[in-house]
């Protein structure tokens, strides 16, 4: 099984200015842990937003990879975004799914991938081609390389254990928007 | 001949460097995208969900690059966390068009709950909202709209009403 936080160090050393939206809770927790940097944008609350958020980004700034670090509990409350960025298909998109099988936030409930529902064949019927699912670090590495590389959109279904996140990243909105956005270049004036 | 509203809509869209239009179709917006499709300054995104396309203007804004949300009126209704709890916290300049039904004119009860409401909605998120009502009026209040948002970088909403795109003749 993967682990959150290893894998997001290893894709905070394979950036050098790509943006990375990471959705609430522990992507986010772990994205800060693995290095902060103004290129990282974290997300305090608007649960599924981050695919939603990622697409846009996508679409503003195309010559660039963006990434986006999700949670199965936060996609699966806007499962349709997948369908919308699968019709899109921005070639820059890496949307890489942390999936835990549980809402670890708020006390370890199961999502519905603990049962029947796979992320990867869902996003594969929202219309997305290239989507890979892995369950070991190696796999991981290959796949996010290769996402890298390669023209997309890219899905990334990582299974990874329960481990919870300790690290804690700014908490102010606006503080991270400023950072974000300048260190994007994309003042708007 | 007299310029339409939707005309008026699209060229404050253009003065303001606004790009991407992210919508949900309703019969009012869709008087607006007419124009929009045939215009190559515009780049349009169906949405699936309006909640989406708050996370969307976001990223874009983000990006560099100006969005604005066109919807039904109850489209608010999905979109109402992704708002109180993404752009007005990281204030996200996020102009929205929504077609007002529930209101003037309405033949079905189950748009009038949420329809009364939306003032009500906006105002408690103090999301400064604003109403077309007569074509004259609309360059200014679009133009003032739009000024707003990018200068307070917060949410602005426009109801277009049926008093100006005409209802449904259903009874
Ligand atoms: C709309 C909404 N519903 C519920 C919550 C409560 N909540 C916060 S984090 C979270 C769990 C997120 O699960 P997931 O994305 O899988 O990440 P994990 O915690 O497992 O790392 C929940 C349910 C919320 N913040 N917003």
């Amino acid at each position: 099984m993967i682990n959150r936080l290893r894998a997001t160090r290893f894709i905070v050393a394979q950036v050098h200015d790509e943006p990375i939206i990471a959705s609430l809770g522990n992507p986010k927790f772990d994205l800060f842990a693995a290095g902060d940097r103004p290129q990282n944008f974290y997300m305090w609350n608007s649960m599924g937003m981050a695919a939603s958020m990622g697409l846009g980004l996508a679409m503003a700034r195309p010559a660039q990879k963006v990434i986006v670090l999700d949670g199965d509990g936060a996609l699966l409350m806007n499962l349709n975004a997948l369908t919308t960025a699968a019709a899109r298909a921005p070639q820059n998109l890496i949307h890489v799914i942390w999936d835990n099988r549980q809402f670890a936030l708020t006390g370890g409930q199961p999502t519905h991938t603990a049962f029947r529902a796979d992320l990867a064949q869902l996003a594969r019927g929202a219309g997305f081609e290239r989507v890979v699912a892995v369950d070991t670090q190696e796999a991981f590495e290959q796949a996010f390389l290769q996402a890298m590389a390669t023209p997309g959109p890219w899905i990334i279904v990582a299974r990874v254990d329960d481990q919870q996140a300790t690290a804690r990243p700014p908490k102010s909105p606006t503080y991270i928007k400023h950072r974000f956005m300048q260190s994007l270049g994309a003042y708007d004036t | 001949m007299e310029t339409a509203w939707p005309q008026h809509i699209i060229a404050q869209l253009k003065a303001y460097r606004i790009r991407f239009l992210s919508y949900v179709p309703d019969a009012i917006g869709e008087q607006i995208l007419r124009l929009a499709r045939q215009d190559p300054f515009f780049d349009i995104l169906p949405l699936a969900r309006e909640e989406e396309g708050v996370g969307v203007v976001a990223g874009q804004y983000m990006g560099g690059a100006r969005g604005a949300l066109l919807m039904p009126t109850a489209g608010v209704g999905n979109a109402l966390n992704a708002l109180a709890s993404l752009a007005i916290p990281y204030q996200v300049p996020l102009p929205m068009f929504i077609g007002w039904r529930g209101e003037l004119g309405e033949f079905n009860a189950a748009q009038v709950p949420l329809g009364q409401a939306l003032p009500a909605l906006f105002a408690a998120l103090h999301i400064p909202t604003f109403v077309l009502r007569y074509a004259p009026e609309v360059p200014t209040v679009v133009a003032g709209a739009l000024k707003l948002a990018y200068s307070a970088e917060q949410p602005v909403a426009v109801l277009i009403s049926t008093q100006l795109a005409g209802w449904k003749d259903e009874r």
